[in-house]
Parts: structure tokens; sequence; C-alpha cells
């Protein structure tokens, strides 16, 4: 008797301790823990190249269409490489943007303008610009940023889409033009599946990022919507084709490459 | 060709640019522009201008390591002013005044290889070299169609020049080289045209009396030893660089003088002005660079020119003060001299869809004569605002330039509507004020308001 109840006391015990293991605050994940994780899932996703439509919507209603393509590739020592050429609309066609991220907090960042037949050098605080008059920033189609940067606090879990999510508040320690955003990023995926960009105390743009998808064992979101707060437009990117674990030359992320549209 | 003829193929290239596509298949694209454009010249001693009616066809057929690039122009031109009514519908290599209207011009049309790391090139071409905008110094491959030139985005003034260029590209560092092995001098507009700018003979050609007849140059021989040969070597990081040497023809325009002679004929006063455009080797050594500086994005360059040659001032070149039917022999209007050019600019963005560029350029005439207009130091700044509105569904800019030397200045703004992705309309204007031989002033006459439908795929 004494045996069954010792057993049944250590089975509950041991139920018990699980829970509180589950659950104890020493084993919940920090902030700066979930975005490792973030930063790991966007490291293994940058060997890649994408087609995509982005239509940007203006508030009334009126829409701009345009496809572009995405070549990207880790670049170690370096961090990453980025080569990004627009096929249409005719007035944007073959303009493109290379990026060299030297680190993760270390980018440089060229723009190509067929106009002109001139590649120009991006200033790296132009990165929370608007991307080619959408609503996405120049930052949205670089790399994962460098943990250091940030400070990270996890506010609470919120279920998106059927998933569960942390909302952690991402607090830059350099010059940014946003001064925080929050992300709800799904635990089992470990991607972002909403953000929302804080001008002190207003939010000024929010991306929502859904259709996410396993392709070879990486979580991706087909379709992504940007809106801006204050100036009501929203831009709507879709991929269309992706394809990871791609082994680009170096040679087609030089300025010569970006003047050549990629070919 | 026969007018006939060129018309007809001038439409067929309208129809093909109208019913070509982007293809599927991504070895073969096409795009181009249909543009209709009509100006108002602000003051009433000035030419009018018909309506423009030009289109672009650029096509590229890409294999794995060949690669063919075509960018042809072409249309009706409204500031041909009378057009040549037997010249050829296709823009010539080999004269400086070309008012054919329609006409056709091969922008680019060139073959290239890629082989490894080295890329070789073939046929007619445009280049790039040099940082700065409107007139980088450096940027020597290429003479200029001085037609609207100061309106016009600076691609849009290159002529297209037969030549052979190679790149070598390595990780940091990439060298290139060109050859163009005979000179394309550039291209005047006729004095009876509005761009010829103000001068005696632009306002007499107007007359109904007078025939202003200038002459062709007589160009050099096309031998080896003209051809134009240019040399560069860029590195990229964190800041991007380049040196270069150019030697062959200096493409900007100078003249020398000939005999002014005027004539009577049938009822009219004909008149050679008595200059041609002059022909001169230079040798330039050059680098130009691009950083980014805080919030700017930066980029200068600088180039030493041996052997450039300008004008002395226009009221020593020698013409008589009552010309008579006759021949008068004109003073020699060169001097030679080394000068430096150099400049720097800066974008900066001051809100999201809004974009300063601002640039100072000057040129340092090294042994400069008295005689010269040209001051030893010419300045030029620049200042450009590109502002995106309504989710850049208007665009407008505006642009100011001025030589404080000589206080003449420039001031252009536009802005643009879109339709659609393929459509979009422009309202533009642009004034000019300062003394008639300086940069800016000689088109003080050019005011200009225009309307612009465009039509792109």
């Amino acid at each position: 008797m004494n045996d069954l109840r010792l057993s049944v006391l250590s089975h509950t015990l041991c139920a018990l301790l699980c829970t509180l293991y589950a659950v104890s605050p020493a084993q919940a994940l920090s902030g700066r823990e979930v975005y490792e994780r973030v930063h790991e899932v966007r490291a293994r996703s940058l060997d890649r190249q994408t087609e995509a439509t982005m239509v940007l919507f203006d508030r009334g209603g009126g829409k701009r269409t345009r496809t572009l393509r995405e070549y990207s590739k880790k670049a170690d020592p370096e961090a990453y490489k980025v080569l990004i050429v627009f096929q249409s609309p005719p007035d944007l066609k073959n303009v493109g943007l290379l990026i060299h991220a030297r680190t993760f907090s270390d980018r440089a960042l060229w723009a190509y303008f067929p106009e002109y037949k001139r590649v120009r050098r991006i200033a790296t605080t132009a990165q929370d610009d608007p991307f080619f008059g959408s609503d996405f920033s120049f930052d949205d189609f670089g790399g994962p940023p460098n943990l250091d940067d940030y400070a990270f606090s996890v506010e609470r879990e919120e279920v998106i889409d059927g998933r569960v999510c942390s909302v952690v508040a991402v607090t830059p320690n350099v010059r940014r033009k946003y001064t925080k955003y929050l992300a709800w990023v799904a635990k089992d995926l470990w991607i972002q599946l909403k953000v929302e960009y804080y001008r002190d105390r207003e939010v000024y743009r929010t991306g929502a990022f859904r259709d996410v998808r396993m392709v070879d064992g990486i979580p991706t979101p087909f379709r992504a919507e940007m809106v801006n707060s204050k100036s009501g437009h929203r831009t709507e990117l879709t991929i269309e084709r992706i394809r990871y674990r791609t082994r680009f030359p170096d040679d087609l992320f030089t300025q010569q490459s970006l003047e050549r549209a990629g070919r | 060709m026969s007018r006939h003829t060129g018309r007809l193929l001038v439409f067929l290239l309208l129809g093909m640019l109208s019913a070509s596509s982007t293809f599927a298949d991504d070895s073969l694209t096409s795009s181009g522009q249909l543009r209709l454009r009509g100006v108002d010249a602000r003051y009433d001693d000035s030419v009018q201008e018909p309506p423009s009616l030009t289109g672009r066809l650029v096509l590229d057929a890409i294999g794995s390591a060949w690669r063919f690039h075509s960018w042809i122009e072409g249309g009706w031109d409204g500031t041909a002013h009378d057009p040549a009514q037997h010249s050829s519908l296709l823009k010539s290599f080999n004269k400086v005044y070309q008012n054919n209207s329609p006409f056709l011009e091969f922008k680019e049309l060139a073959l290239s290889h890629t082989a490894g790391n080295l890329d070789l090139r073939m046929g007619i071409q445009r280049f790039a070299w040099g940082r700065l905008d409107e007139y980088p110094p450096n940027d020597l491959l290429n003479p200029w169609d001085y037609t609207r030139f100061l309106v016009k985005p600076i691609e849009d003034r290159k002529i297209g020049v037969p030549s052979l260029a190679a790149t070598l590209r390595g990780s940091d560092w990439s060298y290139d080289a060109v050859w163009i092995p005979f000179l394309v001098p550039y291209r005047f507009p006729v004095p009876a045209e509005r761009w010829f700018g103000r001068s005696a003979a632009s306002a007499l050609s107007r007359s109904p009396t007078v025939e202003f007849t200038p002459r062709e140059p007589d160009l050099p021989p096309r031998t080896i030893a003209n051809g134009n040969i240019a040399l560069r070597a860029r590195h990229t990081g964190d800041i991007d660089w380049a040196v270069s040497l150019y030697h062959g023809y200096d493409p900007r325009p100078v003249f020398k003088t000939t005999t002014f002679v005027v004539t009577q004929h049938a009822g009219r006063t004909v008149i050679d002005p008595g200059y041609v455009p002059d022909f001169h080797k230079i040798t330039a050594l050059g680098v130009d660079g691009a950083g980014i500086l805080g919030d700017l994005s930066i980029r200068a360059e600088a180039v030493y020119i041996a052997n450039r040659h300008f004008n002395i001032r226009e009221e020593l070149w020698g013409y008589p003060l009552f010309p008579r039917s006759g021949s008068y022999s004109l003073n020699p209007i060169g001097a030679a001299s080394g000068s430096l050019d150099y400049g720097v600019g800066a974008d900066y963005r001051l809100f999201e869809e809004a974009l300063l560029t601002v640039q100072l350029q000057q040129t340092f005439i090294l042994d400069r004569p008295e005689t010269l207009y040209a001051r030893q130091r010419e300045t030029v700044l620049w200042a450009h605002l590109r502002v995106g509105l309504l989710n850049q569904k208007v665009e407008t800019t505006v642009g100011f330039a001025y030589n404080p030397e000589h206080g003449d200045s420039m001031a252009k703004a536009n802005v643009w509507y879109l339709f659609s992705d393929a459509w979009k309309a422009g309202l533009s204007g642009v004034t000019f004020t300062g003394p008639s031989q300086s940069i800016f002033g000689r088109y003080a006459k050019n005011d200009e308001l225009g309307a612009e439908l465009v039509y792109s795929w």
C-alpha cells in the first residue's frame, strides 16, 4: 500500500515537476533567445532565388504592379549578399538594388538606374526608407539584423492564424527611423507573422505575413502585406516562385552584374 | 533612301513598338516607349516647334555566353525646323548638322560575349564613366547631341559610337578597355532651330530672305592612329573608386574659323558663317569615387586634360560690322591649354519620398589667355529635388543651375501624373537667364512650357 502511495506520489510529483518545468519562467525563452531562433531560420533562408509580385495600393483604390527577382547568398566570412532586379513595370525595368553585408550590422547598398546608366551608393541610414515607393523598406529586403544592435523583451503570447506567438518588443540601440517594433513570432516556426513599427508611441507601419509553407524545410510566408497607417497606402508582396539552397557565384553580386540586371 | 520609304520604315517601327511586349522567356526581352511632346516657346522671336512623336525599342537576346542588345529610337522630331528634304532616314556618324525628320537612330546595337571573368562587347555603344550628374568630367567616350541637351537626361544626349570594349572582372577590382576606331562628331542644331542658341546667326537665319549654310567639317581620316582609346580600373569597397585614362578626340565642341562669305542668290542672302567644328586630340587622366558620409551619399571626380582647346570671345572673331556681299577672313579663334575639371555631388533624403541632389563643378584652365570668354575658374552649382506624391502617382522634379562667374542660370520643373503602369502625362517648364556667351545665357530665348504623353511597355 505504501509502495502504491509512493508510486502515485512519485508519478504526481513527476507530472507536477514536468508541468512546472514546462511553464517555468527560467525555461521560457527570453526575447533575445526568441530572436536567436528567428535569426537562425533567416540565415538558413539566405541562399535563395525568389520571383515576386508587388502590388501598391493607394488610398483611392488605385494600384500599381511591380514584378521583381531576388538573388541572395550567404557570403562567409561576410554575412550575405543580395541582388534585386525589377522586371516590370517599364519605368522600373532593370532598376536594381545590391546589398553587401560585411557583417549583420555593416551593409553597403547600391542602386542602379538604367535611365542614368550609373550605379549610386545609398546611405545606410536610408535602409528604413520606402523600397522604390512601396510600403516595405530597404531593410525588409535585407538579411537578418545584428542582434547586438537591439534590446528584446517578451511582452505576452498571442495566437495568430492558429499559431502561438511570442510578442516581442524590439528596441534598436542604434539610430533607426523607428523607435521600436513589436513582432509576433510563431513559436513553432520561428518566423514573424506580424510586425508593428512604432515612432514614439504611434504605430506607423504594420506588416502581416501569411500563407506560410515549408519549402526545403524552411518556413516561408508566400504573402506579405505592409500597411502605412499614416498615408493609408498598403503593399502586397506575393512570392510566385522560390528556390532555396542555391549556390550562386560571387560575380552575380557585383556592380557589373547590377548594371546587367543580373544577367 | 527616299522620304516615302523612310516614313514607311518609321511607321513599321512604331507598329513594332506597339505590338511587341516582354517575352515570357527570359532569353528574349523587349521594351519600349512612345512619346508625344508639344512645346510652347515663351518668346515671340523664338522658333515655334511642331509636336514630336518619337519612339524607342529596346531588344535583348541572351544566350549562355552571348548577348545581343539593341536600342533604336525614331520618329518625327519637332525640333528639326524645316527638315532636310533628301537626307537619310538614319542618323549619320559623319555629320554635325543633322535635321532629318523622320529619323531612325541606333543608340546601341552591340553583341557581347562572356568568357569566364572577361566580357567583350562590340558594336554601337554608350558608356557611362565618372560619377557626377549632368557633366561628368570623366565621361568622354560618347559625343553629345546638343539639341535640347540641357533639358534632356544625360544618357539621351549621348550618341552611340561604334566601339570594341572589354571588361575583366575580379572580386574587388575590375578593368575596362575601350577602343573607338574613328571619330564620331557631336551634333548641333542648324542656325534656324531654336536650340542653336542665341547668336547673330540664329537671329539672321529667321529672316525669310537670309539663308545660313553652316559647313560640315572635314573629319580626321579613319586610320588606326585616329582612334580613341580609354582604360579604367575600378575598385569596390567602403569607398568605390576608379582611375581612368582617355586618349582621343575631345567630345566637347570647339570651332575654327574659315572664311565668312556673303552672297546673293535668287533674291536671297546666303551666308557661310565662316566657322566649322574643330577636332583635337586630348589626353585625360581622371579619378572618381563614391562613398557614404552619415546620411549623405557622396560622389566626386576630377580629371586633368592635356591639350584642350577653347574658343576666344565671339567679339574677337573678326566679323565685319556691316557685311556686304563678299568674302571676309576671320581671326584664329582657338587657344590650347591644360585644364583641371573636378566636382563633388551628394544625395540627401529630406523625407521618405523626397531626394535632394546637390552638385558643385569647376573647370580650372591652367594657361588661360586673356582672350577667352571662360574665366580661369568656371563654376556650376546644381540642385535637384525629386518628390514623389500620392504613392508615387505624381512625380515632381525641380532643378536649378547657376554659374556665378557670369551670373547665368537655368531653372526647370516638371510634374508627371501616372495614370497606370503604361501611361503617364507630364507638364514641364524651363527658363534661362544670363549673357549670350555663357553656358545657360546662350539659351536665354529658349524658355518653354511643354506637355508630354508617354506610353511605355
